[in-house]
C-alpha cells in the first residue's frame, strides 16, 4: 500500500505578530516586530525585559490562557472545513500553569479551580469543543514540541490510520518562562537578535498555532502546502545546553530531508531555531554549514519578529513557512543588522519574493529534543512510497516498575498477595544500587525515571543500551516547578534555582536517560492526562520500525504533596500514590520475555459506539475470549461514571467471562497507573500464573493465554500483553 | 579569606548538591567548572545566584563569569573585593 500524502488544508494563528493569517502576512512583509512590555504580570525589582505577548485580545477568561489560544488558533484552521477533526495532536509545555500560578498565589486550594492544570487538558479542551471522538495525543518536547505535533500526525495520515489532522502548539506567557529564562541568563534585555554580532539571548512570548492536515494522492482543494517530511533527533549531551557542533541539530535536518525523499540542494529556504542565545545560534549554524556546504539557501529566524514562543514556535513557524510558500515570500530576520561574521550566516534582513519550492523548518529544545520539518508546494510532484507499518507488536526485553509496595519484585510479591501496591515509595528505597554523583540535581520524579531506566535495561543486561526513549507523565516534575514558584515568591521574584527551571520542563527527564543511554535517536515525551503512558506506547509503536536499535517506554508521574492533590482529579489526598513502570522493547522477538501490542486509542470517548470500534480493533468477541485469559482494566476514580458503562457494553459484547480486575485499587489512583499494570502484565504472562490474589478467584494458569489492558474514562485504549 | 574559602566551599556543595563530596576535596586552585568536580553552565548559574543572594555580588556577564570561577580562590577573591561594604 502506497502512503497517503498530508496537506496541509487549513491555518490558524494567535501570535504577538498578528492573529490570523491576514495579519501575519503583513507583519511578515513589513518585517514588523511583535515584542512589547510584559504587562501579564509583575516582573522583579530588578527590571523588565521585552517579550511576546498576544495583545489588543480578549481571551475566554473561565479557562487557562493557554487553552483560549489553542481554541483560537483551532477554530481559524477548521474555519474553511467545519467537520470536526479526526484527531489532534498537540504540542505544549505550560498547559494550564498560568492560571495554577495564579491560584497558587492567592492561596486557592478548591482542586476544581486546577482541573485545566495539565499540558494534556488542553488538546482534550480541543476535541471536547471540536467534536473529536478519535485520538488525541499531546506532546512536551520543549521548544521542539510544536513542530513534534506536526511530525506525529504526517505519520498518523502516512499509515491510514486518520484523513484530517488538527495539529500545532500552544503556550501562553507564564511566570516560570518568563522568569525561568531569566535565571538562566538567556534573555536579551534589548530584545532577542538572531545570528546578530551582538546577540544577548532570547525574547519569550506565547502564541498557538494549529494547521490542519488531510491525506490525499493528489492536492485536495484548499490545499496549500504538503507536510513532506519530518525527522527528530536528541543531542544527550546536556538538559539544557546544544550539542556546540550541532550534531543532533543536523540529524534532525538529514533526517528531515531524506523522510522528504529530497537533498540539501532542494531546499529554497530554511527558517531556522534561532533563538538568539550565542549557544543555540552558533550550534545551528554549524550544522546549516555542515549541512549545506556552500552556496547556502536564504535563510532567517522569525524569534525577533515573533519571540520564541517555546512549544508553539515549531507550529507558528510551520504556518510562516507555508505562508512563505503560497505568498512566494521569504521572511526575514529584521533585528540582525549586523550578522555575526564567526557564524557565517547572513539571514534575510528584508523579506523579499522568490518563487519557493521547498522549505525546511527547524525547532530545537531543552532536553536536547531536535526537530526538523520540511514543507513543499502541493503541486510537486512527489516520490510514490510505502505507507509506514504500524507496528502492531513490541517485543519486550525487560521491564521494571516503581510501586508504594518498592521495586519490581517486591511489587509482584504484593500482588500474589493481593495486598495493595498503592503508595509512596522513600526515595532512599527508589535510589537504592544508583551512584550518588548520577542523581545530583534530581528531584523525585526524575530519579524515579533514572531507577525505573537502569533496573528495566539491567533486566535485559545483554541487550545494547536503547537508542529511542519514550516517555509519559501526565504532570511532570512536580516538586522542580513547585519549588521554583516558591523561591520566586519568597525573593519578590528575583532569585529561582536555574537546576529548578531547567528540570521542570516536561521532558527533563527523557532528556536525562537519553545522556545515561546515550540515546540520540527518537525521543519524545507525551503529557496526557490518565493516558499519558498510553500514548508514550502508541507513539513508540509508530516510531520504532522507523528506529535502528531499541526504544525505553517509560510512564511516571510523582505524588507530590501540595500539587498533586489539586491538579490531579484522580490523586486521593489520604492516600497518596506514585511510581511508575519501564518496558525495553523491540521488534525481534527473540529472547522476548513478551509482546505488547498496542492495538487501539481513542480519547474523548463520549459515545457508546467507541466501545464497538475497541472490540472491533481486538478481531471481535471469539478472539478475545480465545486470547485472553484476563482483563486487566483501568478505571481513574474520577471517571467511573464513563468507565463503568464503557466496561459493561465491552464485556456485553465480548461475552469474555474470565478474571476482570481493577488494576487501580492495587497500583493506587495516580496518572501513569497503567505502565505499572503493564510491566505487571508482563511479568505475569512471563510465569504463566495469575496469582489468586490479584482474581479473588483460585490460581490460574494463563495456558498460552495473554492479558488484556483496557484504559477506560475520558479516552479508551486496548493493548495486548502475550506470551 | 580562608574563612571565606571555606564557606564558600560549604555553601557551594549544598546548593550544587555535591553529596559525594568534602569540602577538602575542592582544592585552592583545583579548576571549578569542566574538570574533576564535573560542574558544567547550571551549576556556574546557581553560584551567580549563590552570590547575589548571599554576599550581594554580581555577574552579569559570561566574561566576567569565566574569570571568577576559574577557581574557588579566584572566587572568594572577588567576593572579598566586591561585597557590598557594611559601614560601622
Amino acid at each position: 500500500m502506497s502512503a497517503r500524502r498530508a496537506f496541509i488544508t487549513g491555518l490558524g494563528i494567535v501570535s504577538p505578530a498578528g492573529r490570523g493569517c491576514a495579519q501575519v502576512l503583513q507583519s511578515l512583509q513589513a518585517g514588523t516586530i511583535g515584542l512589547g512590555p510584559l504587562t501579564l504580570f509583575a516582573p522583579s525589582s530588578k527590571g523588565a525585559y521585552p517579550v511576546g505577548e498576544v495583545v489588543d485580545w480578549a481571551p475566554d477568561a473561565t479557562v487557562p490562557r493557554t487553552h483560549a489560544l489553542a481554541l483560537e488558533a483551532a477554530t481559524q484552521a477548521l474555519a474553511d472545513d467545519g467537520r470536526p477533526p479526526e484527531a489532534i495532536v498537540l504540542g505544549a509545555t505550560t498547559g494550564g500553569l498560568p492560571l495554577t500560578e495564579q491560584l497558587l498565589r492567592e492561596g486557592v486550594r478548591d482542586p476544581a479551580r486546577y482541573c485545566r492544570h495539565g499540558t494534556g487538558t488542553v488538546a482534550t479542551y480541543l476535541a471536547e469543543r471540536l467534536g473529536c471522538t478519535g485520538p488525541v495525543y499531546t506532546v512536551s518536547t520543549a521548544c521542539s514540541s510544536g513542530a513534534l505535533a506536526l511530525k506525529i500526525a504526517l505519520e498518523l495520515i502516512r499509515s491510514g490510520q486518520v484523513s484530517r489532522v488538527l495539529a500545532g502548539g500552544a503556550d501562553a506567557l507564564c511566570r516560570l518562562t518568563y522568569f525561568g529564562f531569566g535565571m538562566l541568563q538567556l534573555i536579551d534585555p534589548s530584545g532577542a537578535r538572531p545570528f546578530h554580532r551582538d546577540r544577548a539571548g532570547m525574547s519569550v512570548g506565547e502564541a498557538a498555532a494549529m494547521l490542519l492536515l488531510q491525506a490525499a494522492d493528489l492536492p485536495p482543494p484548499g490545499a496549500q502546502a504538503e507536510l513532506l517530511g519530518g525527522g527528530f533527533t536528541c543531542d544527550a549531551y546536556h538538559p539544557a545546553a546544544p550539542h556546540p557542533e550541532g550534531r543532533g541539530a543536523q540529524r534532525a535536518m538529514e533526517a528531515a530531508l531524506a523522510d522528504a525523499r529530497v537533498g540539501p540542494r532542494a531546499v529554497s529556504y530554511v527558517n531556522l531555531h534561532g533563538t538568539g542565545t550565542p549557544d543555540n545560534d552558533a550550534a545551528e549554524a554549524r550544522a546549516i554549514h555542515q549541512l549545506f556546504g556552500s552556496p547556502l539557501p536564504p535563510l532567517s529566524s522569525s524569534k525577533d519578529a515573533f519571540s520564541h514562543s517555546l512549544a508553539a514556535s515549531g507550529a507558528v513557524e510551520a504556518v510562516i513557512s507555508t505562508l512563505a510558500l503560497v505568498n512566494g515570500l521569504v521572511p526575514a530576520t529584521p533585528s540582525c543588522q549586523q550578522p555575526d561574521p564567526d557564524l557565517g550566516i547572513e539571514p534575510v534582513l528584508r523579506a523579499k519574493p522568490a518563487d519557493l519550492e521547498l522549505v525546511l523548518s527547524n525547532s530545537f529544545g531543552f532536553g536536547g529534543n531536535n526537530v526538523s520539518l520540511v514543507f513543499g508546494r502541493p503541486d510537486r510532484k512527489a516520490p510514490a512510497r510505502a505507507a509506514p507499518a504500524a507496528v502492531k507488536k513490541l517485543a519486550v526485553l525487560g521491564s521494571a516498575c516503581i510501586t508504594g509496595a518498592g521495586h519490581t519484585a517486591a511489587s509482584l510479591v504484593g500482588l500474589k498477595q493481593g495486598t495493595s501496591l498503592g503508595g509512596v515509595c522513600p526515595l532512599a528505597e527508589v535510589t537504592a544500587g544508583l551512584p550518588a554523583r548520577q542523581l545530583r540535581r534530581m528531584k523525585r520524579l526524575p530519579k524515579l525515571a533514572t531507577a525505573l531506566g537502569s533496573r528495566c535495561c539491567a533486566e535485559a543486561e545483554w541487550a545494547p543500551p536503547p537508542a529511542a526513549i519514550f516517555v509519559g507523565t501526565a504532570y511532570g516534575s512536580l516538586s522542580e516547578t513547585a519549588d521554583f514558584l516558591d523561591a520566586l515568591d519568597d525573593s519578590q521574584q528575583e532569585f529561582a534555582s536555574p537546576t529548578d527551571f531547567v528540570g521542570s520542563v516536561h521532558n527533563a527527564v527523557a532528556g536525562q536517560l537519553a545522556i545515561r543511554f546515550q540515546a540520540t535517536g527518537a525521543n519524545l515525551t507525551a503529557t496526557g492526562e490518565d493516558d499519558a503512558f498510553e500514548q508514550a506506547l502508541f507513539l513508540a509503536g509508530q516510531f520504532l520500525p522507523s528506529q535502528e536499535g531499541l526504544g525505553l517506554v517509560l510512564g511516571v508521574d510523582e505524588a507530590h504533596p501540595l500539587l498533586t492533590p489539586l491538579v490531579d482529579p484522580n490523586a486521593l489526598a489520604d492516600r497518596p500514590a506514585d511510581g511508575g513502570g519501564a518496558l525495553l522493547v523491540g521488534l525481534a522477538e527473540e529472547r522476548a520475555v513478551a509482546t505488547l501490542a498496542p492495538i487501539f486509542f481513542a480519547a474523548s470517548a463520549t459515545e457508546p459506539e467507541q466501545v464497538d470500534s475497541l472490540l472491533a480493533a481486538l478481531g471481535g468477541s471469539e478472539r478475545i475470549k480465545e486470547r485472553f485469559a484476563a482483563v486487566l482494566v483501568g478505571m481513574p476514580i474520577s471517571r467511573r461514571s464513563a468507565a463503568r458503562p464503557q466496561l459493561a457494553r465491552f464485556l456485553a459484547a465480548s461475552e469474555f467471562d474470565g478474571p476482570v480486575i481493577d488494576y487501580r485499587q492495587f497500583t493506587g489512583e495516580f496518572a501513569t497507573a497503567a505502565a505499572i499494570a503493564s510491566v505487571l502484565a508482563v511479568a505475569l504472562v512471563g510465569e504463566g500464573l495469575l496469582p489468586s490474589g490479584l482474581s479473588g478467584r483460585a490460581d490460574l494458569a494463563l495456558a498460552g493465554k495473554g492479558i488484556l489492558l483496557l484504559g477506560l474514562g475520558a479516552s479508551l485504549s486496548a493493548i495486548e500483553v502475550c506470551a | 579569606m580562608d574563612k571565606l574559602v571555606q564557606e564558600l566551599k560549604e555553601k557551594i556543595i549544598a546548593t550544587l548538591d555535591l553529596v559525594d563530596l568534602k569540602s577538602t576535596d575542592i582544592g585552592d586552585h583545583d579548576p571549578l567548572v569542566g574538570g574533576e568536580l564535573g560542574l558544567d553552565s547550571i551549576d556556574v548559574l546557581e553560584m551567580v545566584i549563590l552570590l547575589e543572594k548571599e554576599y550581594g555580588v554580581l555577574i552579569d556577564s559570561k566574561e566576567l563569569g569565566v574569570e571568577v570561577f576559574q577557581t574557588i580562590t579566584t572566587l572568594a577573591e572577588h567576593v572579598q573585593k566586591n561585597r557590598p561594604q557594611v559601614s560601622a
